[in-house]
């Protein structure tokens, strides 16, 4: 196919436009974000928590959930481990058999609202936002229902409303942002009866739980969960126990979600911009090596024709002067036997001269 | 099975027709409940496992194996390979159609697919590969039709609209060489966000790599399995200039296919010896993992350089299924077996039947259109008017 | 078809790994073993280039005994006949020897009882030297207590130079002398330095030493295996004497705590800076403790000896006023006193997260044992050593409660009534059985037996009054960032009847079951 070159830049410059749009991706920086300036957040002490499940029972109503098929009050469903389910924005699980514990350990499951969560990083709607106020929100009115925000978050909370045909949603825990905006307090803390759920600034709750650990040093791990695991989350835990036994992954990193996609997001806008160029740079070499081909097949072939053509017209001046020679013998010996048969034949007529006397000559 | 011509409107009782027609009334029945009753009521997908076969399955599956059309096209038109000319058609109708589906299939498995333009009309999530993959494979989707339409157009006799198309062929290539890195890639660094979640053998952050060199596998693989089965199922619309060609195709593409898989099992181990996993693979997984690794890349990578070598076709033929196959082990695996490994057996993923359903419904949508296609429009033939306007 | 060749490959992939969790794995290999013996005895020449060896002893004592060995066939003895407890050697000589010492005498072992035809051990390197073993220690320390260093002394025939010795720096020898037995830690400590052996060596030594002889002859003896001492269960069967009689070892009855070394005069009154002298009952402490050793820690003298008024080099620069006060330390007078309060009986109050009892900080708290004391006449600053027993005496008054008609009876809590009536609170019962728990204790009422210090208890962070105030008064709104620590009202009822309930073990009401302390609405 042949274009001119106008046309073939214009079209390149077209696709190079059109390679970018939309694959924005944040450059590689040394930039450290480390949170927005006062976020709140919840510490959350298993040493306190009694396993009475108010907790539960106060997100339901402050969330109006749908009424759950055991009561509230009903503690033999923590005969087996649960895990957030759409309308269960939390859980409390029991631990029992945990050594040196002195008795059944509980944990509350929620959502952490993590410092720079996982699900945010990866909706593709930006269906979540982490708001100032620590609060990882969700937005159903642009989710799509892909289900990548279940697939990133590590500590495996976001659930799915399956059996909805047409409005399914993601379902989480809040932090009650409607009502920390307005100076309340989120439902599960203000209904907790021992206040195992402390709610505060994040940097006065650390502070806290460091106090604690070092004021009773026997009583705690010396750790606050949640202080640095996936680059921080808002929702802090201390235990009494290992926080391996009491089921939280301790083999997560300190790493934050987004910053383990950033080097492949990184590599598209250089793909975009270098792939066109080098593939038109292979084209133009593979053009070129044809070109070159074929020009060397016409001058081969040019080549050969004329070597041919000149063997030919030699071949034919040798064979046209052969034919001139033989034809020159042909005329001396015709001429050589002419003469031979003359000089014959008057050697004949001289030796019978009265025969004929009559001579037609 | 042998095909007769299908120009006429009625619809001939073969074992095929009956058996794609049961697959596809199920199907739809399938859908129906699908939309009724939520993914619920047809899928095994629970909160812990939120992907299953159709994002294993229909779509990385479907993505890889559709790879030809851009590898063919690259190798044609910018590689300047002409002698695979007559391969090109048949890859982009594959790629077409393999793409389509995968959209198709997308509008199953997400929860509400009228809501599937939303990241490029409402609000864009530009920190998340998926959001990469979406644009990518909507962008690709749009080329392949482009690049896919001078066939419509030569049967629909609009001369000069495919004339003009035509002229758009090495512009479509690059730009579709672009995308398909850029989402191949990206399928693969979807999972780079969980690396508590895959097993560290298939986590690797070379992952993008792994899934982009694997398609450019799969795609040449592909290219030599379909043109098999068309032979065997179309030979009758094959050109001279397609039967002349076919076997150097085979040949060439097998020759490809086996340098390509080397480079990956290089990396592969390369990625094994940089987190340091090595003892990984003396545990079950790890067995399983040197049967994906030795058996779907290192086996069919010696058997394509000796088929290469003794010009032996049926060996070419049988490698690409086997190396097919490999595509299809490799994507379940870091999807769905490899994915959440760390989870007790009780709460691991099986698909259900009906998911199963809607996949093969799929596919046999997908094979239903190719030969629909392939016998009325000039994929294995050129059309008479156009001959050697290329 | 091809279709079907994918689904096959499609669904065998499911099921092929093994699809268990890789933390279940983990957990169902760990066994538990008290004679786990980690050979890492390359360390002391350096990094380790392979994982150290998990042994077994106990599985090795058994299979050479089988075969009529005994410990010599592993454990040579030096030139006194003392059994070296290293491997085939005495001392450790250089790192190849050492090595191939291990190796020559494991593997060749393995390999003979293998060809022998008997269970054997391992012989190729990756399976000794475990990368990932899956035996872990549980071996507990093993120690005298009173009751065991009896059960030796009777059978010993009171020959008490059988296991203890003194040193001697002129003769270099070991010698006994009567009057100066201690604990074997006293100067054998955690690693060996110079001449004088590590503990571990010392005690292995000496008591296996000891039982092996007297089992070849066939005597009563402890045991020999390590489980036997080491294991959590086998410790719970070793026979515990009960009453056992008082080792006499010229301590005191009586007697005030020394505050001065034995050539230091005592201050005048003039120049008098000490705190009041403390009456200390040494034959009582005798029989709360098991051993000497959880207060004379380094030696059988007086703590003053090393822990001096202004700290010497001898007691590590530990002051006395540290040595008695040091609240986190077991030894000193108030961290044993501490750790009584963990007790069930005492952790409902003295456990409370956010206790800070009253007594702690104030004067009356060091009065408590700083008795005021007797009047004495001739001008001298020290008491007589009788004046302790008699202080003491009078110090042993009964606990003098608050008389019943003053302790409210029933104390209904009804200032939050949302969901719940108010609580009926049985407050008498609950102060009456308080009271009842202290009483037979001596430590509890030295220090709360009067009347209003055990409603500290509950009533804290306040003045001890009759009449303590109510929980409201400093509780209210929870989350105060001004008092970060203090619980909102609900809670810190909730905290404090919940919490000591579960720290004293009682069972009923149980925390969770609401309506047991307020009927609902």
């Amino acid at each position: 196919m042949s274009i001119s070159r106008r046309k073939f830049l214009g079209w390149l410059g077209s696709a190079g436009l059109g390679a970018t749009l939309g694959k924005n991706a944040d450059a590689a920086s040394n930039k450290h974000f480390t949170g927005y300036p006062d976020i709140s957040g919840v510490l959350f002490d298993n040493t306190l928590c009694i396993g009475c499940r108010k907790c539960e029972e106060g997100c339901n109503k402050v969330n109006e959930l749908p009424a759950p098929d055991k009561a509230f009050d009903d503690l033999s469903v923590m005969e087996a481990p649960r895990r957030t389910r759409a309308g269960e924005f939390t859980v409390v699980n029991r631990y029992s058999g945990v050594p040196d514990a002195g008795g059944p350990v509980y944990r509350k499951i929620q959502c952490n609202h993590c410092l720079e969560p996982a699900c945010a990083s990866a909706c593709f709607v930006s269906a979540f936002t982490k708001t100032p106020t620590g609060a990882v929100t969700y937005d159903e009115s642009v989710c799509v229902g892909c289900r990548y925000c279940m697939i990133a978050c590590p500590f495996e909370i976001p659930a799915y409303e399956y059996d909805k045909a047409l409005t399914p949603r993601v379902t989480k825990c809040t932090l009650c942002h409607p009502r920390i905006i307005k100076g309340l307090l989120p439902g599960c803390v203000e209904i907790c009866p021992t206040e195992a759920l402390t709610f505060g600034k994040r940097k006065d709750l650390i502070r806290l739980a460091r106090e604690r650990i070092q004021q009773h040093p026997g009583r705690y791990v010396d750790h606050v969960y949640g202080e640095t695991e996936m680059g921080g989350t808002s929702w802090l835990y201390l235990s009494g126990t290992p926080f391996q036994k009491i089921g939280m992954r301790e083999d997560l990193g300190n790493l934050p979600a987004p910053l383990l996609t950033k080097g492949a997001l990184s590599a598209v806008p250089i793909i975009s911009g270098m792939w066109p160029v080098l593939l038109t740079g292979i084209y133009a070499i593979s053009k070129r090596k044809e070109k070159i081909a074929e020009t060397e097949k016409a001058q081969a072939i040019n080549a050969a024709r004329e070597q041919a053509e000149a063997d030919a017209k030699a071949k034919l001046d040798a064979a046209l002067k052969q034919a001139q020679k033989d034809k020159e013998k042909e005329i001396e010996l015709q001429v050589k036997r002419a003469l031979e048969e003359a000089a014959k034949a008057q050697s004949e007529a001289a030796a019978k001269p009265e025969t004929k006397e009559e001579s037609d000559g | 099975m042998a095909e007769e011509t299908a120009s006429t409107s009625k619809i001939q009782i073969t074992p095929f027709t009956v058996v794609s027609g049961i697959i596809l009334v199920i199907g739809v029945v399938l859908t129906v409940l699908r939309f009724t009753g939520g993914l619920a009521a047809v899928t095994n997908l629970s909160d812990n496992n939120p992907w299953g076969i159709w994002i294993g399955f229909d779509l990385l599956v479907g993505v890889a194996l559709a790879a030809g059309g851009y590898v063919t096209s690259a190798a044609v038109y910018i590689f300047g390979l002409k002698k695979y000319h007559s391969a090109v058609r048949p890859a982009i109708l594959t790629g077409f159609l393999g793409y389509a589906l995968v959209v198709l299939a997308l509008h199953y498995d997400v929860g509400r697919p009228w809501r599937l333009p939303y990241p490029f009309l409402v609000q864009q999530g530009t920190t998340s590969l998926l959001f990469e993959v979406g644009a990518c494979v909507a962008l690709y989707l749009t080329v392949l039709f482009i690049e896919f339409s001078p066939v419509a157009m030569e049967w629909l006799g609009l001369k000069r609209a495919r004339n003009l198309v035509v002229r758009l062929t090495l512009l479509l290539t690059i730009f579709g060489v672009v995308l398909s890195t850029l989402h191949q890639s990206s399928l693969g660094a979807l999972y780079l966000i969980a690396p508590s979640k895959v097993h560290p053998l298939w986590y690797s952050s070379y992952l993008p790599v792994y899934f982009f060199v694997s398609s450019i596998i799969a795609g040449l693989s592909m290219v030599i399995f379909e043109s098999s089965l068309s032979y065997r199922y179309f030979k009758d619309k094959m050109d001279p200039e397609h039967l002349a060609e076919k076997d150097s195709v085979a040949l060439g593409f097998g020759k490809a296919a086996a340098f390509v898989l080397a480079g990956y099992f290089i990396i592969k181990v390369i990625g094994i010896a940089a987190d340091n996993n090595w003892d990984y693979l003396s545990t079950g997984y790890g067995a399983w993992y040197l049967v994906e690794l030795l058996g779907f890349v290192a086996l069919p990578c010696f058997l394509y350089a000796v088929g290469v070598r003794d010009k032996n076709l049926a060996l070419i033929k049988w490698t690409s299924a086997l190396t097919v196959l490999g595509i299809v082990v490799n994507r379940f695996n870091v999807s769905m077996i490899a994915f959440n490994y760390h989870l007790p057996a009780s709460e691991r993923y099986f698909p259900s039947w009906m998911e199963i359903g809607i996949s093969i419904f799929i596919v046999t949508i997908g094979v239903v259109v190719f030969r629909f296609i392939v016998t009325r429009m000039p994929i294995l033939y050129e059309h008479p008017g156009y001959k050697g306007a290329h | 078809m091809a279709a079907i060749a994918f689904l096959a490959a499609a669904i065998l992939s499911f099921g092929v790994p093994g699809v268990q969790g890789v933390q279940q794995e983990l957990d169902s290999m760990e066994v538990m073993r008290a004679d786990l013996v980690m050979i890492d005895t390359m360390k002391t020449f350096g990094r380790l280039e392979r994982p150290p060896v998990v042994f077994l002893h106990d599985k090795h004592t058994e299979a050479l005994l089988q075969q009529k060995q005994d410990c010599n066939a592993c454990h040579p003895a030096d030139e006194k006949g003392r059994q070296s407890h290293k491997f085939k050697r005495i001392e450790d000589s250089d790192p190849k020897a050492v090595m191939d010492l291990y190796h020559e005498g494991c593997i060749t072992c393995h390999t003979e009882t293998a060809t022998a035809g008997r269970k054997s051990g391992p012989v190729t390197c990756g399976a000794c030297h475990l990368k990932k073993p899956t035996v872990i220690s549980d071996s507990q320390p093993m120690g005298m207590d009173k009751s065991l260093h009896y059960r030796h002394t009777k059978t010993l025939e009171n020959k008490c130079e059988k296991c203890h010795h003194v040193y001697n720096e002129q003769k270099k020898t070991l010698e006994y002398l009567k009057g100066q037995e201690g604990s074997c830690r006293y100067c054998h400590g955690e690693t060996k330095v110079e001449n004088r052996i590590a503990a571990q060596q010392a005690f292995h030594q000496a008591c296996i030493g000891c039982h092996q002889q007297r089992l070849a002859e066939k005597k009563v003896s402890g045991p020999n295996e390590c489980s036997r001492c080491h294991s959590l269960e086998d410790q719970k069967l070793i026979e515990v004497v009960k009453d056992v009689p008082r080792m006499e070892v010229n301590q005191p009855n009586v007697v005030f705590v020394k505050r001065l070394q034995e050539n230091e005069p005592p201050p005048t009154p003039e120049e008098n800076t000490l705190m009041q002298q403390v009456p200390f009952d040494h034959k009582a402490h005798e029989e709360f403790n098991n051993t000497c050793r959880v207060c004379h820690h380094a030696n059988l003298k007086a703590c003053v000896s090393c822990h001096t008024l202004k700290g010497d080099e001898k007691g590590g620069r530990v002051q006395l006023e540290q040595s008695m006060h040091q609240s986190n330390a077991g030894q000193s007078c108030i961290g044993c006193h501490n750790n009584q309060k963990v007790q069930p009986e005492c952790a409902g109050c003295h456990e409370n997260i956010y206790q800070k009892l009253s007594g702690d900080t104030n004067a009356s708290a060091c009065l408590a044992c700083h008795m005021e004391p007797m009047p004495v006449t001739d001008g001298s600053t020290q008491q007589p050593a009788e004046l302790a027993a008699l202080m003491l005496e009078s110090r042993k008054k009964p606990p003098t409660p608050y008389p019943a008609d003053k302790i409210p009876e029933i104390v209904d809590i009804g200032v939050l009534t949302n969901q719940f009536q108010k609580a009926r609170m049985p407050h008498r019962k609950i102060v009456q059985a308080l009271e009842k728990k202290i009483q037979g204790n001596q430590l509890a009422v030295a220090y709360h037996g009067d009347s209003g210090a055990l409603c500290q208890g509950c009533h804290h962070n306040s003045v001890i009054a009759e009449k303590p105030p109510k929980c409201g008064s400093c509780h209210g709104q929870p989350f105060v960032e001004r008092q970060p620590v203090r619980p909102g009202l609900i809670a810190a009822y909730h905290q404090q009847c919940i919490g000591c309930h579960t720290r004293m073990g009682i069972e009923k009401p149980a925390a969770t079951d609401c309506t047991a302390c307020h009927e609902k609405k």
